[in-house]
């Protein structure tokens, strides 16, 4: 990116949109990392209108310091330099390059980390925090020759990591990959010395750009990946199962094929995390099923659903794969190591990400590898990611058996279905990832960033509920959240997704009666606005209403009660008590 | 206008959006509040995208109008 395309970025932002208040911590000029960061964050965000304010030149800690509730930003950005630690280390400073101050140069370091995170513990939660450690290089002022690192370098980059290290395990603060960093902006191409003597501006332009893109993406994560489809032969395991047999197709060490076996570890990796994995080959079926059950398959075959083996297309099976899973292929990628299957799939599926699985290329390979976990990685994992599997599992054999076997009312009374509404779980990572991935039972589309949602929360009078559920064939986990706020009996919805994995149990149904019960409202006002995806919750609504809605409207509790089915979910209710106080 | 102050011009248009087209040319620092030390490298920056040529710091001061930096560029475009 340069200079002329980040500024027209930063002001595309379209007129009258609500403001993305970051404040950028830094001890030296932002201008260039403060522009690219505004386009970088503006491109995340095109509805908002991105407002960046810095602190104070030369005075990190006492920029975090002065954080206050009163002004709390949307998002946090701390840049962290040397220069920042001890002034003898700012290559502006007149301070002596003395033998005798590298013992002190490591304490009073010491002592402005543990400033900076005494002051990180104080901010309120709420505005995402991104973290740079140190980019630039130390100046020579360190006795050793300039390969070797002294004792005082050393310490002085363990205590730097040391609270880094702290504030990721505590979750509140993203740290930016500094061995990614190094990839993507050469560490002696960072430093503009003679900006920083001239202007304090320490980073060349390139530089600049470069640390501003992952700060971004830690202030405004990308949604990941859902599910990743991948081929067999040649893929998954190295050789053509049905030519030398399921024995046969290797994944180690000897037989040099390791590779394959890096790539079964990635994907167990990741469905571990919840990322949903599926095969789609062209293959006999029943070796395909003597090679699953190979016990020395790195991704257990469990992990793995559907299995989609056969002679067809692979369009064909991908088709099949996303209605099982209920997902649209942009959320999807497809791992082939045949172009022109690939190119098959895509001219079907123009959404999906297809990738070359470069099987005789071991740097492209591990080029792939680092490339799924980008796009399926996450920065935490929900006890509902370990269960999600499973419960599309679940909900393949729910609606199996709801279509072809006995009448869908006689049905739905015999799953021990439980409804479980929880009312003060607003705080829970999930709830949020919920309402921020849904699109086909989604009120209005509407996204969040950490900040506007707890700010949603603590409104008084918010009325928040998540909603899990489970019957006979296995939990599903929290599928559901409503939120909105009580006023004069009406209780008005602004936010109401619901996972597509739980459609056809009227859980919907239970919900809206649960809140009419628990509120006691008269009248649910829904902030309801059609999108190109909403067409499920379309349809729920019309079928209260006799008519689908165009916007927002209202629904009377006996409109509801004239047109709500039977209801055969056992019904439990958490925290209500508290969240009402 | 010439291509070299048309091109300066959409410089001036992106550092200083609030700038009407009727203003650029007369624009300096003394008329451009908006035209500080931070705005003075950013146009630095946009010009040296612009021409893809590398400016000096030290010349800064002495770009202060656009028709300042309108000789400079000539200088700079004929010489090369």
């Amino acid at each position: 990116m340069t200079i002329t395309e980040a500024l027209k970025i930063a002001q595309s932002a379209p007129r009258g949109a609500r403001s993305f208040a970051v404040t950028l911590a830094c001890g030296f000029t932002p201008l260039h990392l403060q522009t690219f960061l505004a386009a970088h964050l503006q491109q995340a965000l095109p509805d908002r209108k991105v407002a960046i304010s810095s602190g104070l030149y030369g005075n990190l800690a006492g920029t975090l310091e002065a954080i206050s509730d009163a002004a709390l930003p949307d998002g946090l950005v701390i840049v962290l330099e040397w220069a920042d630690l001890d002034a003898r280390l700012d290559y502006r400073s007149a301070g002596a390059w003395s033998l005798s101050a590298e013992d002190d140069i490591v304490a009073s370091a010491r002592a402005v980390l543990e400033r900076i995170a005494a002051a990180l513990v104080r901010i309120p939660s709420g505005p995402r925090v991104a973290l740079a450690l140190p980019t630039l290089p130390l100046p020579p002022l360190f006795h050793t020759p300039g390969w070797q690192a002294s004792a005082q370098q050393m310490l002085l980059q363990s205590d730097v990591t040391r609270l880094a290290a702290e504030l990721a395990q505590d979750g509140r603060v993203a740290i930016i990959d500094m061995q990614r960093l190094a990839e993507e902006s050469p560490a002696a191409e960072r430093l503009d010395l003679k900006g920083d003597l001239y202007t304090g501006l320490p980073y060349s332009v390139q530089h600049a750009d470069k640390l501003a893109s992952p700060l971004a993406r830690a202030l405004v994560p990308p949604a990941p990946k859902k599910g990743v489809i991948t081929d067999l032969d040649d893929t998954l395991w190295s050789g053509i199962a049905g030519e030398v047999g399921p024995d046969a197709v290797t994944w180690d060490l000897a037989s040099h094929t390791h590779l394959h076996a890096l790539y079964q570890k990635l994907l167990a990796s990741l469905a571990e995390c919840g990322t949903l994995i599926a095969v789609a080959s062209k293959n006999d079926p029943a070796v395909v099923e003597i090679a699953f059950q190979r016990k020395d398959l790195l991704l257990h075959p469990r992990q793995v659903f559907p299995i989609e083996v056969h002679w067809q297309a692979k369009s064909g099976s991908v088709s099949r794969i996303l209605e099982t899973w209920n997902i649209a292929a942009d959320s999807v990628i497809f791992v082939d190591d045949s172009p022109m299957e690939l190119a098959e799939v895509a001219a079907a599926h123009p959404a999906i990400e297809c990738v070359l699985f470069p099987k005789d290329d071991y740097n492209a390979c591990l080029r792939m590898l680092r490339h799924l976990r980008e796009r399926c990685g996450k920065e935490r994992v929900s006890t509902d990611d370990a269960v999600r599997l499973d419960s599309i599992r679940q909900s393949a054999v729910f609606r199996e058996q709801a279509s072809s076997g006995a009448a869908p009312e006689s049905f739905l009374q015999q799953v021990g279905a439980v409804v479980t509404f929880d009312f003060a779980a607003g705080d829970q990572p999930r709830v949020l990832e919920l309402v921020n991935k849904t699109n086909q039972f989604n009120l209005n589309g509407r996204r969040y960033t950490e900040a506007d949602w707890r700010k949603l929360l603590a409104a008084s009078g918010t009325v928040l509920v998540a909603v899990s559920y489970e019957d006979k064939f296995g939990p599903l986990g929290t599928i559901a959240v409503a939120a909105g706020d009580l006023r004069e009996q009406i209780l008005w919805v602004e936010t109401w997704v619901m996972s597509c994995r739980a459609f056809a149990r009227r859980i919907e149904h239970q919900t809206l009666k649960v809140l009419f019960e628990t509120t006691d409202a008269r009248e649910i006002a829904f902030d309801f606005t059609p999108t190109a995806k909403n067409g499920p919750l379309r349809d729920f609504f019309a079928s209260l209403l006799g008519e689908e809605p165009q916007s927002q409207f209202r629904l009377t509790r006996s409109q509801f009660d004239a047109t709500c089915p039977a209801l055969y979910h056992e019904v439990r209710e958490m925290r209500r008590a508290e969240a009402h106080g | 206008m010439d291509e070299t102050q048309q091109r300066l011009a959409n410089c001036f248009q992106v550092v200083f959006p609030d700038l009407t087209p009727d203003a650029i040319p007369n624009a300096s620092t003394a008329k451009v509040a908006a035209w500080d030390f931070v705005a003075a490298l950013t146009l630095m920056n946009v010009v040296e995208e612009e021409f893809g040529l590398q400016m000096d710091l030290d010349d800064l001061t002495h770009l202060d109008s656009f028709e300042n930096l309108y000789s400079y560029l000539r200088k700079r475009l004929q010489a090369a």
